[in-house]
């Protein structure tokens, strides 16, 4: 390789992080969904409905057990939103799965409608997001360690198993991914929040609370 | 060592060059890591618990803009072969590549069109993040140091 051929290779690694930067920041421009149609998003195979049901804000997530981002979102700032508006009922919330991630994830998404089927959807969701773990598919969300938690939940485990083993809810996530996918959500955390006329504003990453603020102060 | 950055950096090409790689690879690196959001508004933020992986971009970011300019010069005007030019160039990309891709949509995009074994990969540099990071500071570090070391003899001989 000569003196030009390492010029020409440092220039190619400025243009991959370029490119993948501009990628990065485009793919949020170009799907700003200000203008989408309301309705435009079916959360009737998400979680059941948290908060005031008759909220007209809807923050919809779009997330992976596996994902840390995710994992950063519930810790830093989700009790925050919640606290301000979901507990205050100005705001209501759906999860929706997009699990990519890793082979554990569909069935960590699998196994909270299984939890949910006997009521307690929430507290495995808290659960997962909980007790995640930063390598994915390490085996913190195998089937024997999701039964496990279904277990220490108190949840029936005969239904539980049978449930899961049955793989009854993998025709729902698949649903669920190819929703996010039809919405152009490539990545998690994803939100889109759903305004009362219908605009909707989406938030990739695992943004701050201060931005999920300005955008549902401007909604209410 | 302080006469070998002055030495590269007496020379303003080298010094921009630096900054262009700094700024590239920092702000690219911030994004791709989600410490800075772009939409709908510009903002900089750091989770709880992630403070060490950006000060490891930061290092590496800072680490990159020393290492490459000094190995291009070495190159340019001793006419020195390239190991270490290819060896920082290779642990830059690597340390970048590192985490960069995660739950956004480069990793989406990875196990979309490479299936099974682009969740693989995905998984291993999503999982193991911080230790190739690390890896990659301490090529570039052991790099930095024989790039000086070897500067500062060839200038003594010419």
């Amino acid at each position: 390789m000569n003196k030009k051929g390492i010029l020409v290779g440092i220039v190619i690694l400025l243009v991959i992080i370029s490119v993948i930067t501009v990628y990065s920041s485009s793919s949020v421009e170009t799907e700003n969904l200000d203008v989408m149609p309301p309705g435009m998003i079916s959360t009737a195979m998400g979680s059941s409905v948290l908060g005031n049901p008759s909220a007209q804000i809807t923050i919809v997530e779009f997330g992976d057990y596996q994902c840390h981002q995710c994992y950063n979102w519930f810790h830093d700032t989700k009790s925050t939103v919640f606290q301000n508006y979901v507990d205050t009922g100005k705001v209501n919330f759906v999860f929706m799965d997009l699990a990519f991630l890793g082979l554990d994830s569909p069935k960590a998404a699998q196994a909270s409608y299984c939890a949910e089927d006997q009521g307690k959807y929430w507290e495995y969701h808290n659960q997962l997001y909980t007790a995640q773990e930063s390598q994915i598919d390490n085996g913190w969300a195998n089937s024997e360690r999701l039964k496990a938690f279904a277990f220490s939940l108190g949840l029936d485990m005969e239904l539980f198993d049978s449930c899961f083993d049955s793989g009854k809810y993998t025709k729902r996530v698949q649903y669920n991914i190819a929703e996010a996918k039809k919405l152009g959500a490539n990545g998690t955390p994803t939100f889109f929040i759903v305004g009362p006329d219908g605009q909707q504003q989406k938030l990739v990453g695992a943004q701050p609370y201060s931005v999920f603020k300005q955008v549902l102060d401007s909604m209410i | 060592m302080v006469q070998t950055l002055n030495l590269v950096f007496s020379n303003h090409f080298y010094i921009v060059l630096s900054v262009v790689i700094f700024t590239f690879m920092l702000i690219g690196l911030l994004i791709l890591s989600e410490y800075v959001f772009l939409d709908p508004y510009i903002i900089g933020h750091i989770s709880q618990g992630t403070e060490f992986g950006f000060v490891l971009i930061v290092i590496l970011s800072i680490l990159s803009a020393l290492v490459i300019p000094m190995n291009i010069y070495r190159i340019n005007i001793l006419k020195k072969s390239k190991g270490k030019m290819s060896g920082s160039v290779f642990s830059s990309f690597i340390g970048s590549i590192a985490g960069a891709c995660s739950c956004g949509p480069i990793g989406f995009v990875v196990v979309s069109t490479f299936g099974s074994v682009g969740a693989t990969t995905l998984a291993f540099l999503t999982s193991f993040e911080l230790p190739i990071r690390i890896g990659a500071i301490a090529l570039l570090a052991f790099t930095y140091y024989a790039t000086v070391k070897s500067l500062k003899i060839e200038c003594e001989v010419r």
